[in-house]
């Protein structure tokens, strides 16, 4: 899916800037520019970071650690 | 080559969106946009589901980024832009007739009844998807499941949009509730940027002029 309409960028290109440590939409809008523009994508891109935030196993579902590539 | 365009979203005010749709629309054409198919939510109101059937001129990131694609989301009011899905049928299947056959890029419910399920998910490879909706078919027709439309996305090759067209509510439910090892794509559905799965009925199929 595309996040960011103004500058083309997909959801691949954004879990790849929070895989690699960006834990803020201003830190995924350095990585890769989502969220730089008119920032109307920031609510998805805060929503991709909480997904990915450290959580203790047993309140995340398979399904989420799966997605996002987590053990 | 026909793209079709996808988003989940609120509209605060639909009913407000809907009277104002025609000056929306009006625009559409100059994007290569031929159709448009807008479902609505059964759960909740202000939620819906829009397809946009384009003919591809130029890059997506052009398409996407033109202004007539964000007046679309602030005529109805939506302040955050929901992910775009953009991608290509390549699949799409009538089970009233057991038959398999090539579909149009957007196409939408043959019956005002008839509940779609959409859902937009990472789906691994996408062959084993196809391959093991092929041999459910008999049993996704028994549970109500009358049409399957199968999109990939453009921007990765595993993620995919399925609408699935249910002939009740009460056999939509069910089939949530209860999938077919076939349909596990639905339990990917609502993590991270993708929605959660849709549920809801067709409000209107419009045709637009070809410019």
């Amino acid at each position: 899916m595309y996040i960011c309409l103004c500058l083309g960028v997909t959801t691949t290109t954004v879990q790849q800037a929070i895989d690699a440590g960006a834990r803020s939409t201003k830190q995924v809008a350095k990585a890769c520019g989502a969220g730089s523009v008119c920032g109307r994508c920031r609510h998805t891109i805060r929503t991709m970071i909480a997904a990915a935030a450290p959580d203790p196993p047993s309140n995340k579902p398979d399904r989420l650690r799966r997605r996002w590539g987590r053990t | 080559m026909s793209l079709v365009l996808a988003a989940d979203y609120r509209v605060p005010d639909f009913d407000h969106w809907w009277a104002a749709i025609a000056g929306d629309l009006a625009r559409l054409p100059g994007l290569g946009a031929h159709i448009v198919v807008v479902y609505r939510s059964l759960q909740d109101a202000s939620r819906v589901f829009v397809t946009i059937g384009v003919r591809e001129r130029g890059p997506v990131d052009a398409l996407l980024r033109s202004p007539v694609m964000f007046s679309w989301f602030d005529s109805a009011g939506v302040d955050e832009i929901p992910p775009m899905f953009v991608g290509q049928v390549v699949e799409k299947l009538n089970l009233d007739t057991g038959t398999l056959e090539a579909g149009p890029a957007v196409t939408s419910t043959g019956s005002p009844a008839a509940v779609i399920v959409g859902a937009i998910a990472p789906v691994g490879q996408l062959d084993r998807l196809r391959a093991s909706i092929h041999a459910a078919v008999p049993r996704l027709a028994a549970s109500g499941v009358r049409r399957f439309w199968i999109y990939r996305a453009l921007d990765d090759q595993a993620e995919v949009m399925i609408l699935q067209e249910i002939a009740t509510e009460r056999q939509a439910e069910q089939w949530i509730h209860h999938p077919d090892a076939a349909a596990s794509f639905m339990a990917e559905a609502g993590v991270g940027a993708y929605p959660p799965l849709f549920v809801g009925r067709l409000v209107q199929t419009i045709k637009l002029p070809v410019t």
